[in-house]
């Protein structure tokens, strides 16, 4: 059966149908019931507000995720030492081409080695804990350029150049301050309290914990850290590294960075972006994503219904009106607009008061008052595509809920709608 | 002649079927104010929706101002109703978000007109129907008498050839009638405006020229009237 929209078309004749069409929703706009306006225009501005609450926090807990990936893991950009090498060689003079790079804000090395970090909080070999674990070490003053963990600290104090005999920990290694794997961590270990770690190359030695840093990001909180040149004193290694993290200024796309990096003879499988880094962090983005999207649908969906069962109850109470209007020469297409632009204009101002109270309620309440989740504090990030599409599915839901009551309604016997 | 029936038949199907009308042969001339009478279930209002296009016959051939309707598709008939054909119901049929002055040119406005040359074709029509007073009145603040008289306004501003009219007074009182059915008559003698009504109302006999008898779905009698 062909549409009634399109029975014919001629640009004059729809032009003038879609002035009749306006005229009536116009008129039924400001001369209909103002409580029923006022309360379809509030459902619609809740199931708007409520797709974009919802893909909001979702979008706040990606960005958060991958912010603190960024800020407090691995920054942008990591070297890692060749297939068949252990260690980056020649670091120092890699690091200082690396800052004449156009949009490398920074970049900082580190070594890694395995070890055993034992903790015995009585020191009476009662109660012992032990844990294996990569430790780390940074050069506090180009790790700074590099992390934001110097800002995290809950307790202590930050490494500082000099320290031989200290480290610092994030809060799940510790196991305290609220950690979320307590139980695989050194179960409460404090600023002040002394660690022996046995390296995986049979050195072992004493250091006192400096301080301790929660980001709220697990993997960043899942590192110790010692100083540069007790690593190397441990390793017994110098001008080397494990890998170097690079801080781009993000003006361009990583992939940008690692062409540059490649033109300078660094390998292709020596580079990295942070995102291969993010592991578990990343299948929950996209399980993130998915749940966005279908709670969007299902926004959507209600949004929709919702319109459709105003359009519906309006034209099932007019039916006998419609069928005068057919009876008067009223083209049924000029019917259907009418409440294709009634519904359109529902979900218009429906997102117009959603975007209001988005905007001047929800973001700025949010900002001051972010939820504390298991990546951090998140807040709502308002995505520009994801906001466009939300506002066009709506208008696009609402044109299909206007049309559907109408088209039944109009299809009817003319002297059925009018006398039953 | 501007409506021509011809062995018009409306069966409404059903566990039992009913037939509405049988065989009915009927003519009607240009500028004529002819009543259609009977008793309620005989078939005139049935017979008054198929003379205005606004149901299909069963059988039969209808020509209205020289075209078989038959010949017509659903959007022609539409078309054909709009520039050609009037309607007057017994319950107003106005839109009430409308004013008085927007019921009546809406019809104008659908055909394409300018906004001036509606809204001045509406005045004018208001004016004669004796309401010009009252054109901004949103249809709610108008009695059902007025109410009437504004559907008839706007079932003639488009020049319409034919008006129908189905039992244009079955609600309204003894004073709102006469206004009416006054009218009605004068329409017909000043413009030639061919009248179509149904009604049961034998005091209503005296306006129009004929009046035509239906009793079980066919033509009983035919009488001139006036």
């Amino acid at each position: 059966m062909r549409s009634p929209l399109r029975a014919r078309f001629n640009p004059a004749e729809l032009g003038n149908d879609l002035r009749v069409a306006f005229f009536l929703v116009f008129k039924a706009v400001t001369r209909g019931n103002k409580y029923t306006l006022v309360l379809t225009i509030l459902v619609t501005t809740l199931a708007f507000i409520n797709i974009i609450f919802t893909s909001s926090i979702m979008n706040g807990a990606i960005s958060k995720a991958y912010q603190q990936a960024q800020e407090n893991y691995v920054s942008n950009i990591v070297i890692l030492p060749a297939v068949d090498d252990k260690y980056i060689n020649q670091v120092q003079q890699l690091k200082t081409r690396i800052n004449t790079l156009p949009g490398v804000v920074s970049c900082s090395s580190r070594y890694s080695q395995s070890g055993l970090i034992r903790y015995d909080p009585e020191k009476d070999n009662l109660d012992v804990r032990e844990k294996a674990w990569n430790i780390k070490s940074i050069d506090p003053e180009e790790e700074i350029k590099v992390t934001n963990l110097q800002n995290y600290m809950i307790a202590g104090r930050y490494l500082e150049e000099g320290d031989r005999d200290q480290i610092i920990m994030g809060r799940e290694i510790s196991g305290g301050y609220g950690a979320s794997f307590q139980i695989s961590s050194l179960k409460g270990a404090q600023v002040g309290d002394q660690v022996t770690i046995a390296y995986g190359n049979g050195v072992k030695r004493d250091y006192k914990i400096k301080g301790i840093y929660n980001t709220y990001f697990p993997l960043a909180d899942l590192n110790v850290f010692v100083t540069e040149k007790e690593m190397e004193s441990v390793l017994g290694l110098h001008n080397r590294a494990s890998e170097v993290l690079i801080k781009t200024d993000g003006s361009v796309p990583e992939r940008v960075y690692i062409d540059r990096l490649r033109m300078m003879g660094i390998e292709e499988e020596q580079l990295n972006v942070w995102m291969d880094f993010i592991g578990y962090i990343s299948g929950l983005t996209q399980t993130f994503d998915i749940v966005k999207t279908i709670v969007t649908f299902i926004g959507l969906l209600v949004a929709g219904v919702t319109i459709f069962i105003v359009i519906f109850i309006a034209t099932v109470n007019r039916r006998r009106q419609i069928g005068i209007l057919k009876a008067i020469g009223m083209k049924e297409r000029i019917i259907i607009l009418s409440y294709i632009f009634q519904a359109v204009f529902y979900a218009f101002l429906g997102i117009i008061a959603g975007l209001v109270v988005i905007h001047a309620g929800l973001v700025p309440y949010f900002v001051r008052h972010p939820l504390p989740m298991p990546i951090g504090l998140v807040s709502l990030a308002l995505v520009r595509q994801d906001m466009a599409i939300a506002i066009l599915s709506m208008l696009l839901v609402s044109v299909v809920a206007g049309f559907i009551p109408s088209w039944m309604v109009t299809r009817q016997n003319i002297i059925k709608a009018i006398w039953g | 002649m501007i409506i021509e029936a011809k062995a018009l038949k409306k069966t409404f199907g059903g566990a039992v079927p009913v037939e509405a009308l049988k065989d009915v042969d009927l003519q009607i001339n240009r500028g004529e104010f002819v009543g259609i009478m009977g008793p309620s279930g005989s078939g005139k209002s049935t017979l008054l929706h198929m003379l205005a296009l606004l149901d299909d016959p069963t059988a039969g051939k209808i020509i209205v101002d020289g075209t078989d309707i038959a010949t017509l598709s659903s959007m022609q008939k539409t078309g054909f109703r709009l520039n050609k054909l009037g309607y007057v119901f017994q319950e107003y049929a106005l839109l009430p978000e409308l004013n008085a002055l927007e019921n009546v040119y809406l019809p104008l406005m659908m055909l394409g007109a300018p906004a001036r040359e509606y809204r001045r074709a509406a005045m004018e029509m208001m004016e004669t129907v004796g309401l010009g007073k009252r054109a901004k009145h949103l249809i709610s603040q108008m009695s059902g008498g007025e109410q009437q008289r504004v559907a008839i306004a706007r079932a003639l501003v488009n020049n319409s050839k034919i008006l129908f009219a189905d039992e244009p007074c079955a609600n309204l009182d003894t004073k709102n009638s006469a206004i009416v059915m006054n009218l009605l008559r004068n329409l017909c003698d000043e413009r030639k405006q061919t009248i179509i009504m149904v009604t049961h109302e034998p005091e209503h006999m005296q306006f129009a020229d004929r009046i035509i008898w239906i009793k079980d779905g066919m033509i009983e009698k035919e009488e001139k009237a006036g």
